[in-house]
C-alpha cells in the first residue's frame, strides 16, 4: 500500500504486464492511497524491495525457489523495474545503510577469455585471480559485504553483471581487467571511468525528462515511454561521475605509488560494464598482456596481491574523503 | 462509345501507375533509407571531374605514443559522399603508409557504409573486427575512433558514427567499449 499526499501527482501505468513470474499487476485506489496487487505464477517463492532515486524507481526483486527456474529468474531480476514518481519513506536508503556493499567485477570469463599475451595468459583468469585477493583484503579490514560477480571461470553477460550490482545495492563498483594494445611498448596501470558524452538529442531528452516528468507520463504513448526508460536505466551511471572520477583518481594514484610504474593517468572511457551501475564505479586495468614484461609479471603471486593492495588502499582513501563530507 | 471506353481504360491505367509508385516511395518510413538518397544536398551539388582527387585524413594509432595519429591521403573524388566515406574506411583499412599502426585485425573488410540524413554515419564492418580483436580497453578505443574521427573529421555532413558488425548492432569489440550508441569524435585522442 502506498499512502500519498493530497498534493502529490501519481499517475499509474496500465499497461499489459508480460512475464514468466508475475501473472497478473493490477492496481486498485482508496482514498488517500494506491494498492498494487502482484499474482505470482507460482506459489514457492521469496521477494526483496528497494527503491532507487534519480529517477525515482521502486525495484521488486521476485526470487522462485526452484533449481531449474533459478537462471531464468536472475535474469528477471535486473528488469523488473517499476517507476513510480513518490519514493517510499520508509524504505532504507543508500546512505542510511550501515553495511556497505562493494561489488568486484572480474572481467571476462568462459569463453570470453578477453586479451591474450603471446605466453598464453588469458584476461579472464588474472582478472578473477586479482578480484579474489581484493575481495579477501576488503573483508579482513573492513566491515564491508563483498560480492562478485562471478567467481568461476564463466560467462556472464555485461548487463548481468551491471545487474548484479544493482541487485546488490552496490556502494561502489571496482571492474578489474588487464588492457591490450596495438603498441608492444604500451605498460602501466590505467584506471577509468565512464565517459558518457550524450549526443544533444540525448541531453534534451534528459534534461526534459528532469523538468517535465509527470507530463511525460501522461503525453508519451507505451512504446516511446520503455525506451526512454531504458535509456534513463542505461545511464545510471550518468549521476555518479564525480564520484566516479574521485574513486578512479584515488586508486590511480595508489597503483602508480605501489608499483612505482609511470603515470598513465585516469581516463573516461564509453564501458559497456558502466554505463548501468547506479553507484561510483571505475574500471581497473592493472597491467599491460601485449606487454612482454608485464604478461610476466601479472602471472606472479607478487605482482597480483601488489595490485589488490594498492586497489584496497586507493578505497580506503576514497572512503576517507568521503567520511570528511 | 469505342473511345470513351478506352479513354476510361487510360485514365484508370494512368492512376493505377501513379497508384502503384505512391505506394512504394511512402513505405520505406521504418527502413533505413539506402545513402543514396539521404546524401546533403550542398556534396551532391558539387559537380566534380572525372579524375579529381580530394585530400582526407586518416586517424592511426602508433607505436611511440597511446594518441592516434593523423595521415593524410590523396583519394579519388567522388560526386557522393557515401562513396568518398567508403573509400576513407577503405583506406584506413588498407593502413598506414608513414609506418603506424593498424588497429584492425587483417582480415577486416568494411560491408556497407550509410549516412542518415540526420548525420549518423553506419559503418558496416565483417565479423572479424570482432572476432579477432586483441580485446583490451586501449586497443577497442583506437579502433573505434580511427574509424570514427576518420570519418566525422573529412565529412562535414557526418556527425556521429554508429559501428555495425556483420550487418548487426554489437554489444563490444571484445568485452569493453560500447557499441550500442553513436560515437561523437574524440580530438582529445589524437597527437598534435
Amino acid at each position: 500500500m502506498v499512502r500519498i499526499g493530497p498534493n502529490v501527482p501519481f499517475r499509474i501505468q496500465r499497461r499489459a504486464f508480460k512475464s514468466r513470474v508475475i501473472q497478473s499487476m493490477t492496481w486498485s485506489r482508496g482514498k488517500d492511497y494506491y494498492l498494487l496487487n502482484i499474482r505470482i505464477k507460482h506459489s514457492n517463492f521469496s521477494y526483496d524491495y528497494f527503491s532507487l532515486n534519480n529517477p525515482h524507481k521502486l525495484v521488486i526483486d521476485i526470487s522462485l525457489h526452484d533449481e531449474k527456474n533459478s537462471k531464468e529468474d536472475k535474469i528477471l531480476k535486473g528488469k523488473e523495474v517499476l517507476r513510480k514518481e513518490e519514493p517510499r519513506k520508509e524504505f532504507p536508503s543508500r546512505s542510511s545503510r550501515e553495511i556497505k556493499t562493494v561489488v568486484i567485477d572480474p572481467g571476462h570469463g568462459g569463453l570470453e577469455i578477453g586479451a591474450k599475451g603471446k605466453f598464453g595468459t588469458a584476461e579472464k583468469d588474472i582478472t578473477l585471480d586479482i578480484s579474489f585477493k581484493l575481495k579477501a583484503i576488503i573483508e579482513r579490514n573492513l566491515a564491508f559485504r563483498v560480492v562478485m560477480t562471478r567467481e568461476k571461470d564463466i560467462d556472464i553477460s555485461l548487463d548481468n553483471r551491471t545487474a548484479i550490482a544493482n541487485n546488490n545495492r552496490a556502494d561502489l563498483f571496482i571492474s578489474v581487467h588487464a588492457n591490450s594494445s596495438y603498441r608492444k611498448e604500451a605498460s602501466g596501470p590505467e584506471t577509468f571511468f565512464l565517459s558518457q558524452k550524450a549526443t544533444d538529442e540525448e541531453a534534451r531528452r534528459l534534461a526534459y525528462l528532469e523538468n517535465n516528468s509527470a507530463e511525460l507520463e501522461e503525453g508519451i504513448d507505451r512504446e516511446n515511454e520503455e525506451e526512454i526508460q531504458m535509456i534513463l536505466w542505461d545511464m545510471a551511471q550518468a549521476s555518479y561521475l564525480r564520484q566516479s572520477s574521485q574513486l578512479a583518481e584515488s586508486i590511480q594514484k595508489e597503483l602508480n605509488l605501489l608499483l612505482g610504474t609511470t603515470d598513465r593517468g585516469i581516463k573516461q572511457a564509453p564501458f559497456k560494464v558502466l554505463a548501468g551501475v547506479a553507484c561510483p564505479a571505475v574500471l581497473v586495468e592493472v597491467a599491460f598482456l601485449s606487454n612482454a614484461d608485464e604478461e610476466k609479471k601479472l602471472g606472479t603471486e607478487e605482482f597480483q596481491s601488489n595490485v589488490a593492495q594498492a586497489v584496497f588502499q586507493g578505497l580506503v582513501n576514497y572512503l576517507k574523503l568521503h567520511s570528511q563530507e | 462509345m469505342e473511345t470513351k471506353r478506352v479513354l476510361i481504360l487510360g485514365v484508370l491505367f494512368i492512376l493505377l501507375v501513379v497508384l502503384v509508385v505512391l505506394f512504394f516511395r511512402s513505405g520505406g518510413e521504418e527502413r533505413i533509407r539506402p545513402s543514396a538518397e539521404v546524401v546533403s544536398p550542398e556534396l551532391e551539388s558539387l559537380s566534380k571531374k572525372p579524375g579529381e582527387t580530394r585530400k582526407i585524413v586518416l586517424f592511426f594509432p602508433s607505436e611511440e605514443d597511446s594518441l592516434l595519429h593523423k595521415e593524410e591521403r590523396e583519394m579519388l573524388a567522388d560526386a557522393s559522399l557515401v562513396q568518398e566515406a567508403k573509400q576513407t574506411i577503405e583506406e584506413l583499412l588498407n593502413g598506414s603508409k608513414n609506418g603506424y599502426l593498424s588497429p584492425f585485425p587483417p582480415e577486416t573488410k568494411l560491408r556497407e557504409l550509410f549516412v542518415t540524413k540526420e548525420g549518423v554515419a553506419y559503418v558496416d564492418f565483417s565479423r572479424e573486427i570482432q572476432e579477432k580483436h586483441l580485446s583490451g580497453s586501449s586497443s577497442e578505443m583506437a579502433t573505434v575512433f580511427s574509424i570514427v574521427n576518420s570519418l566525422a573529421y573529412n565529412f562535414n555532413s557526418v556527425k556521429k558514427v554508429f559501428i555495425l558488425i556483420d550487418g548487426g548492432e554489437k554489444e563490444t569489440l571484445g568485452g569493453h567499449i560500447s557499441l550500442l550508441r553513436p560515437f561523437l569524435p574524440q580530438y582529445d585522442l589524437v597527437a598534435k
